[in-house]
């Protein structure tokens, strides 16, 4: 395979989605539009913590126009979350409510003003309960209690590995700090939404703006109580989900519930507000850090605890920080780590995945302290890193196995492409240079949860003109996978791109899959693809046998012919072998794989100890700021980033995952964004005030891929999306310490931070 | 009441009976069925409702559609001419301006008007002119890369 020259793979191929997203002709969730199709709004709590008195809904059920109202009692009241024994949301709240926001009846009626009118004639009497908000202050046992537990600690999650009191005595530098990361919101521009409706017979078909159709279908069939197969989550193209559409969001289910009692199909699609007051944020944490290395820079124990603001229900808040944890054992293979991670729940909205999973939370942490000990060791921060540096086919302390590893190199491209050592060494006043590096799984991870989400199947059919229907559970958001899954069938099969057809996301009509997460499409589903391609390649070389009087080991596939190796002139046209065997022997050709992720697995509850990730990826940003003393006002000059992703199967759309990682979200986690809540309710709730980065706002960039061709994955793929986006935080604000010699240990590093740091300095 | 309007959308003209409380995006979306304009906030800050209405890119949820009576206005649909795509969206695919895409019909729509106005924008003008549609994507970089290209009428990247 090394040698092997691609045809399709590893080619800037434009997306096979572009010209439909170009032309306004591609449907979103928000353009489905269904024959007599009513308006759903939901009515949410106004308080962040309160019992429910009474709930009343009698007048506007008598609103004309209004054709449904639910409560919970409309529902079977099933908890819910993607780990069951986690479960304590509802779908509707009927005792009492837990965050502003969270959700007690909904409306559906003929059009949206009078679902909105329907809304003020529900009367809902509260009785409003003490509320905390301060994840340090919730843990407390004089804390108001969330739930009917003991305490307000979701999870803890506990990792020893190695003797960290040895590590620290043998430690001839020791660092200490507190971080603390804010919640984020993810800001993708279509709003989320879905359209439901449920048929005579019962069958309930959803569009959502999910990223994860095949577990929705799981969840809203256990949610509604009713069958699997009764319920059909569609495909349509998805403005954006980063995370925040992992698994289901109470409005499927609701609308499902409006559409069941209506008798009509239902829209329900937030509003910008909705958006940002209830739909799911970066978990945020307070992370407290020691970090001990040797004089010669090697780092050789680290010591965490993280309080995680696990918001007021459980979704992902313990996976996230198992991440968090797994990351801490992985990156620079420390041998000794201690880590205590507590998972509170406050009265904010319920966090969720946001793309990096605890990793931008921790890498923040832990590549500053990096960099303080480069600083107290008199080393270059560039230098301290390659001595740590991950290195291939290694094992960490907590199990995980590391194949490929290309992070020695990314340094080293960084360090040549910026101009890091003649940067450093002379120095422009209030202008600086900072690196941060990434470790993350590159093929998905198993955290904390059981093992349906990971895996991945693909079905391929060769129809008889030698075109080809590639059917995978996977999820298109926007990161390109039905483009690079098509690429993969197409380099397997020996066929142009342009002859495969791809449905991705359908549950109906596509076999099982985890869906879009943990930069896990390109690995996982696409080694299913890649599989099941190769499936349908061999019974097309073996029907080519006869046809071309020759051994099937001696034939290759490619261009769309099959021909025998070393004899190109000696061929024959894959459609014909496609006709001759669907037409003449009967035999259509069908290939299938399941992909199950074999070589990691969940860490041992009690030890945590496990491979996690079947693919590690890795990534170095070097940032250069300017900083104005006067006004704290930071400016990224640029960005060079050098990533680890075993092999780009589409460089165009590679270096769009770590561009746009790297400038919208990394930047933004970094600089400006912050979700600023009063007793619970958000009040940055516009695009005016909650900052997300703008054509203005953005540095140049440069990126290069380091191409390791990992042993497992498909034409040695590993995934890129989420890497692109955790360390440029960290770099970020190593590089306003070499500008200015302070420290900003919260984000986003506001100027308020700048100008309160440098007066603590002074 | 409702008022009669009469609208020039992509070169055909549209009578239409409107509630004066409509918004030019919801009558293009919802009454004349172009779906290629994309609501993203309702309230002109993210830019993915743009259009162009007499020459100059405006956000479609902040014009009350009686306010766009007698205009003539230019969606995403009424780009391509003839089978042919515009410069602009053939750039957009060449240097993989987009990803999720719920931005693009907006985005594009701003650089064309910026050509409308300036046949050869630097780099500045161009950020400037799109610095109204939000991208939480790409971070501009390819955008900004194909508008550059059609100025410099170059093909592929």
């Amino acid at each position: 395979m090394e040698g092997r020259e691609f045809t399709v793979v590893g080619k800037k191929l434009p997306r096979i989605d572009a010209l439909a997203k170009v032309t306004g002709e591609g449907r979103f969730i928000s353009d489905i539009q269904l024959p007599g199709m009513l308006y759903g709004k939901v009515l949410r709590s106004p308080l962040a913590h309160a019992k429910i008195l009474d709930l009343d809904i009698s007048n506007a059920e008598k609103l004309p126009g209004v054709k449904a109202v639910v409560t919970a009692k409309d529902s079977p009241r099933k908890t819910f979350c993607i780990y069951p024994n986690l479960a304590n949301n509802l779908i509707l709240q009927d005792t009492k409510v837990r965050y502003v926001g969270d959700q007690v009846a909904a409306v559906a009626a003929i059009d949206e003003n009078i679902a909105e009118e329907a809304l003020d004639l529900i009367k809902v009497e509260y009785q409003e309960l003490p509320a905390v908000f301060d994840p340090e202050e919730a843990i407390k046992s004089s804390a108001p209690r969330i739930h009917e537990e003991e305490n307000n600690v979701a999870a803890y999650i506990k990792r020893q590995f190695g003797n960290i009191e040895d590590g620290f005595a043998r430690s001839d530098v020791i660092v200490e700090g507190r971080f603390k990361s804010p919640s984020v919101a993810h800001c993708c521009m279509e709003p989320r939404g879905c359209v439901a409706s449920f048929d005579l017979s019962g069958k309930l078909t959803i569009w959502s703006t999910t990223q994860t159709p095949h577990s929705l279908r799981q969840e809203l069939a256990e949610v509604l109580d009713i069958p699997i197969n009764r319920v059909r989550v569609m495909s349509a193209y998805v403005g954006g989900a980063f995370g925040s559409r992992m698994f289901m969001d109470p409005i499927d289910a609701i609308a499902s519930l409006l559409s069941r009692k209506s008798g009509k199909p239902v829209r329900i699609v937030n509003t910008r507000e909705e958006e940002f007051i209830s739909s799911r944020t970066r978990y945020p944490m307070i992370i407290e850090l020691k970090t001990g290395a040797k004089k010669n820079g090697k780092c050789v124990v680290r010591q965490a605890k993280v309080i995680t603001d696990n918001g007021a229900y459980n979704n992902l808040g313990s996976s996230v920080t198992g991440n968090a944890c797994s990351k801490l054992c992985q990156l620079y293979s420390v041998p000794n780590i201690k880590f205590d991670g507590f998972v509170v729940y406050t009265n904010n909205v319920y966090g969720g995945a946001c793309r990096g999973y605890g990793n931008p939370q921790i890498t923040f942490a832990m590549e500053t302290q990096m960099d303080e000990i480069a600083v107290k060791l008199g080393m270059d921060p560039a230098e301290i890193r390659l001595i740590n540096a991950n290195r291939p086919n290694t094992i960490t302390v907590s199990g995980c196995e590391i194949t490929s590893c290309g992070l020695t190199e990314c340094i080293e491209e960084t360090i040549d492409r910026s101009g890091w050592k003649m940067k450093k060494s002379k120095k422009r006043k209030n202008c600086g240079i900072g690196m941060a590096v990434v470790m993350h799984g590159g093929s998905g991870g198993k955290f904390y949860w059981g093992d349906n989400c990971h895996i991945s199947s693909a079905i391929v059919k060769m129809n008889n003109d030698g075109t080809v229907d590639v059917l995978t559970g996977s999820k298109e958001i926007g990161q390109g996978s039905d483009t690079v899954l098509a690429q993969i069938a197409a380099e397997e099969l020996g066929v142009l791109l342009e002859d495969i057809n791809i449905l991705s996301g359908d549950t109906d009509a596509t076999p099982p899959c985890g869906g879009a997460w943990g930069s896990r499409q390109t690995f996982t589903a696409g080694i299913a693809v890649k599989s099941a391609a190769a499936d349908v390649r061999r019974q097309l070389l073996s029907i080519a046998t006869d046809m071309l009087e020759a051994r099937i080991d001696d034939l290759e596939a490619k261009n769309g012919m099959i021909s025998i190796k070393d004899y190109p002139e000696k061929a024959v046209p894959i459609s014909t072998v496609a006709s001759v065997s669907y037409t003449h022997l009967g035999t259509p050709i069908i290939g299938k794989s399941i992909n199950n992720d074999p070589w990691s697995s969940t860490p041992d509850p009690v030890t945590g100890f496990g491979n996690v990730s079947s693919a590690y990826s890795f990534g170095v940003q070097v940032a250069e700021v300017e900083v104005d003393t006067d006004t704290g006002i930071v400016r990224p000059v640029k960005i060079t980033c050098a990533y680890d992703l075993g092999r780009a199967i589409n460089p165009l759309l590679a270096k769009g995952q770590v561009v746009g990682g790297t400038l919208s979200m990394g930047l933004g986690y970094a600089l400006t964004e912050n979700l600023v809540r009063k007793k619970g309710k958000v009040q940055n709730i516009s695009f005016l005030d909650y900052k997300i980065l703008t054509a203005l706002d953005i540095c140049d960039i440069e990126c290069v891929f380091v191409e390791t061709n990992d042993g497992r994955g498909p034409f040695g793929a590993k995934g890129i999306g989420e890497p692109a986006m955790i360390p440029t935080a960290a770099a970020i604000s190593n590089a306003i310490y070499d500008a200015i010699g302070v420290r900003v240990k919260e984000l986003p590093i506001t100027p308020e931070r700048i100008l309160k740091a440098l007066k603590e300095k002074s | 009441m409702k008022h009669q309007i009469r609208l020039n959308v992509n070169g055909a003209y549209y009578d239409l009976l409107v509630d004066p409380r409509k918004t030019l995006l919801e009558v293009i979306r919802n009454d004349i069925g172009l779906i290629g304009t994309k609501m993203g906030c309702n309230c002109g800050e993210c830019g993915a409702c743009t259009v162009i209405m007499d020459g100059r890119a405006v956000n479609a949820c902040l014009i009350l559609a009686v306010q766009a009576n007698d205009k003539k206005i230019l969606t995403i649909e009424g780009l391509a001419s003839g089978g042919k795509l515009d410069p602009l969206q053939e750039a957009f695919i060449d240097y993989g301006a987009l990803q999720c895409g719920y931005c693009t019909p907006g985005m594009i729509m701003s650089a064309k008007a910026l050509l409308y106005k300036k046949s050869s924008p630097d780099r500045g003008e161009i950020q400037e002119s799109i610095a109204g549609n939000l991208c939480r994507c790409t971070g501009y970089i390819s955008v900004i890369e194909a508008i550059e290209a059609v100025i410099k009428a170059e093909k592929r990247p």
